[in-house]
C-alpha cells in the first residue's frame, strides 16, 4: 500500500478559499499538501520543493492550466499532474491528457476519490522511478 | 470460436524467448504493467458507471440541466481516452485505429452539444414601432407580441423599445460571464434547495456587479433620449423581461423574471441588469430545470415601455382557463396598476362576459380592494391603502368590461389561440395593452363516478370555498409557509398553504402535492404555473390557514372547492398521472441524442470477425474492445518471459488441479519457484472468495439427462470438434486465473461452456466490482438460452444486474463493501461448478424446479449464513 505521508502534493487554483480548504482536508489525511494560486507560482514552487503530484486548475488568470501543465511536464517529466476543473471542456481535457496529464477531474469531487487518484498517480511515479533505477543498475553492470 | 482457441493457445508460446532481463527488473515491469492495467480497469468502470447514470436519467425523467449533460459527456470522453492511452502503453503500436474512432465519435457528440441559436441580427436596440412577431428571436416573444399588437392589430400599446438578445449576448460575453455561470452550475448539487438558493443569489450578484460594455450602455441611453423626445418631456419606464421562448404556448415562465416599474432614465441600466439577472432567480432556475430548458438557449431580451398613470388595470382571459367547455371571457381588475392582479397579492374584481353578441356582463364579483399600486414620485411603485368606500367600488364599469372583452376577442381571433392579456386604463380613459401571451388552459377533471361514491362524508370536510386555480385532487400533510426560509424547508409531497398566491412559491410546485391560498385568483402567475405542472390549486379560501394545522393530512379537491381531513381515496383516482415535463424537453433530447453515441453496445462477441476498432460505433464499443484487448495483453506479456517465478503455475489444492494461475503483481504471498502454487500461498482476495464458493458443496455429477437432451448434445458435438472430448485441444481445456492481491480475472471452460469472471475487491468501495459472463453449452440453442435465463433469475435474487442476449449472459455488481463483494464471488464460484451441464435438463420443468430450489438453498445455507 502506498504510504500517504510520503506523498508531496501541490494544489494550484486561483480560488483561494477552495484551495486552502482542500489543502487542510488533505493534511488531515496525512498528505503533505501545499498550495499556490497561479501557474507562475506553481513553477516557482516546483523549482524549490521536490513534489510528487500536482493538482492543477485549468482556468486561471496569468499563464493558464494547459500552459502550466506543458511547462511542468517539460521541466519535471516524472511529476504527475491531475487536472481539476469547475468548467467541463472536452477539448481542454483531451489536450491536457495528450500533453501527459494523469487525469482530468471535475468539481465537485469527493475527497476520498481525489485521494485515491493521488495515490494512483503517486504509485505510477514511484514505479517509474524504480524502473529507471533498475535500468541504471543494469547498465552499470 | 477459432479466435478463442488461438487466444488461449497464445498463452503458451511455441518457443520461449531467452531473456536477459534480471528478475528484479522484470518484477518492476510486471508492477508497472499491472498498475497501468488497473488504471485502465478503473477508467472502464467509471465509463460503465457514467453510461448507467445516463440511462437512469433518461429513464426516470427527473430534472437535470445542461451542466449535467456536459459534465457527463466530458467525464466519459476523458475515461474512454484514458483507456485507449493505457492500452497503447500495454501493447504499443497495435491499436492505432482506435484513436480515429474515438475522434469520430467525439466529433458527433461535440456537434450535438454546441448547437446553439445564433443571433444574426446584431442590433442592440429596436424601437417598438418597428417590431413585429417575426422578430421573436431578436426581441423575445413578449416584445414581439406587443409590437404585433401595436403595429399590425393597431391596438394601443405604450411607446417603448427593446434591448435585444444581441445586447444580452454581448453583455454576457463581456466578462466571460456565461463561462463563469456554467462553472458554478457544474459544482452545484441541483437537488439541494438551499444550495440552489445560494447559487441563484451569487449568480445574480455577479451579473448586477458587472459593468455593461461601453457601446451597449451608450445605445440604451440614446434610446431613452429618443423616447423622451417622442413623449415630449420627462418619462419613466417599465422595464420587463422578454426572453426567447418565454410566453409561448405550453410554457409560461410566468412571473419568474423580474419587472422594474417606474424607472427613470438615469437608473435604466441598473434596472436592465436586475432584469437580466432574474434569469437566475430561484424560481427561474428550478423552472428551467424541471422543464428541461437549456440555459444557453434562453437569451434575455428586455422591453422598456413608457409607464402609464393607470387608473385601473388587470388581466383578461379570453377563455376559462380551468374549463374548456366554458367560452366566457374573464376579466380581473383592480384600482391602480395591474401588478397586484398578477402577483396574486390583492383581492380583485371579476367580470365574466359573454362571447356571443350582444356582448354583456353575465356575472360580476366586486371585492373590497384594500390597497392599490401607484407610481411613486421617485423611482418605483408603492402600494397604498384605499379608503373603504373607494375600495368597495367596482374598479371598472360594465361598459369598460365589454370593451375589454371585445379587444380580447379581436386578439384571440388574430392569434387563433386563447389569450392572457394584461391591460391598464390611463386617466383619460384610453385602454392600453401591456402584455399578451397564449393562455394555458386545462382540461376539466370530471370523474365519471356516481355522485354518492365521490361525495365523502360531510364530517370530513374542513372547509369549502375559493376558486379553482388548477384542476385536480391531491393528498398530503399541511405545510403552512410564510417566509423565504420555508422554501428551503418545504418537504416533498406536502400541501403548500400560503396567505397570498405570490410567484415566489412557484419554485415549490415540483415538490408540492397541492397549493392552497387565502388570497389570489386564477389569473396570477402561480396559478399559471400550477396548471402547467398539473398541481391542483385552490385559491382564495378565506381564513383557511387558521383551520389547518401543520403536518395534518388533508385532501385538497380543487375542482370541488373542498378540503377534507385525511386521505379521501375516491377523489384521488386519476391524480396519479404525473406529468413528465422532462421528456421531450430540449435538455432531455440533447442527452438522448448524445447517448446514442455513447451507450449502445454493438461489439458483443469477441470471437466475431467484427470485433475490431473499425466496428466501434459508440464509446461503449470502444470500452468493450479495449477491455478485451487489455486482458489479452496482460496474458501475452506473461507468456513472453521464461522466468519461472513469473510464468503460470498450476494450482495445488489437495492434488494438482486443472487450474492455472498467472500472478500479475502481488497475487502470491511469496515467490513460487516450482510448477505448482498451493492455495495457502495465494493472496488474491477475489480469487480466494471465488474458490471458497467453488469448493463449498461437492458436485453431484452431471444431471441425469433425458433422451432428447442427450441427442442434442450428440448432434452438436458432431459438428463442433472443440466440444468432442477426445478431439478437444489440450489448451482449450485449461482454466486461467490472472491475479493480484485485489484483482482476479478468470477464463474458464467447464464442461461445454465458456465463462469469464473479473473482479476488483479492495477497501476502495467505489472501485469494487464483479463482472461475470457466460456463454455456450453443449445442448441446443433453446436449452442454452433457458439455462442463461435460469442463471439470470438466480443472480438477480442476489442483487446482480443481469442481461441476457442470445445465449450470452452478462452480470455485474459494483460499489459494495469488501465482505459483500466476497459473498457475490462465492456465489459465482458455486454457480460455476453447479450449473455445468444443466442445459441438458432445461426442457424438463420439474427438474428445473428441483435444481433451482437446491441451488438457492445451498447459497443461502452454505454460503451466506457463514
Amino acid at each position: 500500500m502506498t504510504q500517504l505521508e510520503e506523498v508531496r502534493v501541490l494544489l494550484v487554483d486561483d480560488e483561494v478559499e477552495f484551495v486552502d480548504t482542500l489543502a487542510k482536508r488533505m493534511k488531515k489525511r496525512k498528505l503533505k499538501a501545499s498550495s499556490v494560486n497561479s501557474g507562475e507560482d506553481a513553477l516557482e514552487f516546483l523549482g524549490q520543493h521536490p513534489t510528487d503530484v500536482v493538482i492543477l486548475d485549468v482556468k486561471m488568470p496569468g499563464i493558464d492550466g494547459i500552459q502550466t501543465l506543458r511547462e511542468i511536464k517539460q521541466q519535471y517529466p516524472l511529476i504527475e499532474v491531475i487536472m481539476l476543473t469547475g468548467h467541463a471542456n472536452v477539448e481542454v481535457a483531451i489536450q491536457g491528457m495528450e500533453i501527459g496529464a494523469f487525469d482530468y477531474l471535475m468539481k465537485p469531487m469527493a475527497i476520498d476519490d481525489l485521494v485515491y487518484k493521488i495515490q494512483d498517480a503517486y504509485k505510477k511515479k514511484a514505479i517509474q522511478e524504480e524502473k529507471i533505477g533498475e535500468r541504471l543498475k543494469a547498465s552499470a553492470v | 470460436m477459432g479466435q478463442v482457441v488461438d487466444f488461449i493457445k497464445g498463452f503458451f508460446p511455441k518457443k520461449k524467448k531467452k531473456s536477459k532481463t534480471n528478475a528484479e527488473e522484470l518484477r518492476v515491469d510486471f508492477r508497472a504493467r499491472y498498475h497501468q492495467f488497473k488504471l485502465l480497469l478503473n477508467a472502464n468502470n467509471k465509463s460503465l458507471e457514467i453510461m448507467a447514470d445516463i440511462e437512469r436519467a433518461l429513464r426516470l425523467g427527473q430534472p437535470f440541466g445542461m451542466s449535467f449533460v456536459k459534465a457527463t459527456c466530458t467525464a466519459i470522453s476523458v475515461n474512454v481516452f484514458q483507456m485507449i492511452k493505457n492500452l497503447a502503453e500495454l501493447g504499443p503500436g497495435k491499436h492505432n485505429e482506435l484513436s480515429d474512432r474515438f475522434n469520430g465519435i467525439q466529433h458527433n457528440i461535440d456537434q450535438l452539444l454546441t448547437e446553439r441559436k445564433e443571433v444574426k441580427d446584431e442590433r442592440l436596440i429596436i424601437p417598438l414601432s418597428s417590431i413585429d412577431k417575426e422578430m421573436a428571436d431578436l426581441v423575445g416573444s413578449k416584445m414581439a407580441n406587443l409590437g404585433e399588437i401595436k403595429n399590425k392589430i393597431k391596438i394601443q400599446v405604450p411607446e417603448g423599445f427593446s434591448i435585444t438578445s444581441a445586447s444580452y449576448q454581448k453583455f454576457m460575453e463581456h466578462h466571460d460571464l456565461q463561462v463563469e455561470i456554467e462553472r458554478r452550475f457544474q459544482s452545484a448539487d441541483l437537488e439541494n434547495m438551499e444550495r440552489l438558493y445560494t447559487l441563484s443569489a451569487e449568480i445574480q450578484q455577479l451579473i448586477i456587479r458587472s459593468r455593461p460594455p461601453e457601446d451597449l450602455h451608450e445605445a440604451i441611453m440614446n434610446a431613452c433620449r429618443e423616447l423622451e423626445g417622442l413623449e415630449g418631456g420627462e418619462m419613466r419606464l417599465a422595464v420587463r423581461s422578454s426572453a426567447l421562448g418565454e410566453d409561448t404556448a405550453g410554457t409560461s415562465f410566468a412571473g419568474q423574471y423580474r419587472t422594474e416599474l417606474n424607472v427613470s432614465p438615469e437608473e435604466i441600466v441598473e434596472a436592465y441588469k436586475e432584469v437580466i439577472a432574474s434569469k437566475y432567480s430561484l424560481t427561474a432556475i428550478t423552472y428551467r430545470l424541471n422543464r428541461g430548458f437549456r440555459d444557453a438557449d434562453i437569451s434575455m431580451g428586455v422591453g422598456c415601455l413608457v409607464m402609464l398613470n393607470a387608473e385601473a388595470g388587470g388581466v383578461i382571459y379570453s377563455r376559462n382557463p380551468v374549463d374548456l367547455s366554458d367560452h366566457s371571457i374573464f376579466i380581473n381588475s383592480v384600482w391602480g396598476l395591474p401588478e397586484s392582479v398578477v402577483d396574486g397579492s390583492v383581492a380583485c374584481d371579476l367580470f365574466i362576459v359573454t362571447r356571443e353578441k350582444p356582448i354583456r356582463v353575465i356575472q360580476k364579483e366586486i371585492k373590497v380592494k384594500e390597497k392599490k399600486s401607484i407610481r411613486r414620485s421617485q423611482d418605483g411603485v408603492s402600494r397604498i391603502d384605499l379608503p373603504r368606500d373607494m375600495g368597495e367600488l367596482p374598479s371598472i364599469d360594465e361598459a369598460q368590461a365589454c370593451i375589454l372583452a371585445e379587444l380580447a376577442i379581436k386578439m384571440e381571433a388574430y392569434y387563433t389561440l386563447p389569450q392572457d392579456i394584461e391591460w391598464a386604463i390611463d386617466p383619460d380613459g384610453t385602454i392600453y395593452i401591456l402584455q399578451c401571451r397564449p393562455l394555458q388552459q386545462m382540461e376539466t377533471a370530471k370523474i365519471a363516478l356516481p355522485e354518492d361514491m365521490i361525495r365523502p362524508d360531510k364530517k370530513d370536510v374542513v372547509v369549502r370555498g375559493g376558486i379553482t386555480a388548477s384542476q385536480g385532487a391531491a393528498c398530503g400533510p399541511v405545510y403552512l409557509a410564510d417566509t423565504g426560509v420555508d422554501i428551503l424547508r418545504f418537504p416533498k409531497g406536502a400541501v403548500l398553504v400560503v396567505q397570498q398566491a405570490l410567484p415566489r412559491w412557484a419554485s415549490l410546485l415540483n415538490r408540492a402535492a397541492a397549493v392552497v391560498t387565502e388570497q389570489g385568483g386564477f389569473a396570477g402567475h402561480l396559478a399559471n404555473i400550477a396548471r402547467e405542472f398539473g398541481v391542483p390549486a385552490l385559491f382564495g379560501v378565506k381564513g383557511v390557514r387558521d383551520q389547518l394545522n401543520s403536518g395534518e393530512i388533508i385532501t385538497v379537491d380543487a375542482g370541488g372547492l373542498t378540503i377534507y381531513k385525511g386521505k379521501i381515496d375516491s377523489l384521488l383516482v386519476e391524480s396519479d398521472i404525473e406529468k413528465n415535463l422532462m421528456q421531450g424537453s430540449p435538455v432531455y433530447d440533447t442527452l438522448k441524442q448524445v447517448s446514442r453515441h455513447i451507450v449502445p453496445l454493438n461489439l458483443l462477441d469477441p470471437d466475431s470477425p467484427d470485433f475490431n476498432p473499425a466496428s466501434c460505433k459508440t464509446f461503449h464499443d470502444i470500452t468493450r474492445f479495449v477491455h478485451e484487448k487489455s486482458v489479452h495483453e496482460m496474458f501475452s506479456f506473461g507468456k513472453d518471459h521464461d522466468f519461472s517465478e513469473r510464468s503460470s503455475k498450476q494450482l495445488f489444492y489437495k492434488v494438482p488441479m486443472q487450474w492455472w494461475i498467472l500472478n500479475l503483481d502481488d497475487g502470491f504471498n511469496e515467490e513460487v519457484k516450482g510448477k505448482y502454487v498451493k492455495l495457502d500461498n495465494i493472496a488474491s482476495i477475489p480469487m480466494l472468495a471465488f474458490w471458497d464458493g467453488f469448493v463449498a458443496v461437492p458436485w453431484d455429477g452431471p444431471p441425469a439427462i433425458d433422451g432428447k437432451g442427450f441427442m442434442s448434445v450428440v448432434f452438436r458435438s458432431t459438428r463442433d470438434t472443440a466440444l468432442t472430448p477426445g478431439l478437444r485441444s489440450r489448451y482449450a481445456d485449461r482454466n486461467y486465473f490472472m491475479i493480484s492481491r485485489n484483482y482476479c480475472n478468470l477464463n474458464s471452460r467447464l464442461g461445454y461452456h465458456f465463462s469469464t469472471m473479473e473482479a476488483l475487491v479492495s477497501d476502495r468501495v467505489n472501485e469494487n466490482y464483479v463482472g461475470f459472463q457466460f456463454k455456450g453449452g453443449a445442448a441446443d440453442y433453446q436449452r442454452r438460452l433457458k439455462r442463461a435465463l435460469f442463471i439470470k433469475e438466480i443472480l438477480e435474487k442476489f442483487d446482480f444486474r443481469v442481461e441476457v442476449r442470445e445465449d450470452n449472459l452478462i452480470a455485474r455488481v459494483e460499489h459494495h463493501e469488501k465482505e459483500y463483494m466476497k459473498e457475490r464471488l462465492q456465489i459465482l464460484g458455486y454457480l460455476t461448478l453447479h450449473t455445468r451441464q444443466l442445459d441438458m435438463i432445461m426442457a424438463n420443468d420439474s427438474e428445473v424446479r428441483y435444481y433451482k430450489a437446491k441451488i438457492e438453498r445451498d447459497i443461502r445455507e452454505l454460503l451466506l449464513s457463514k
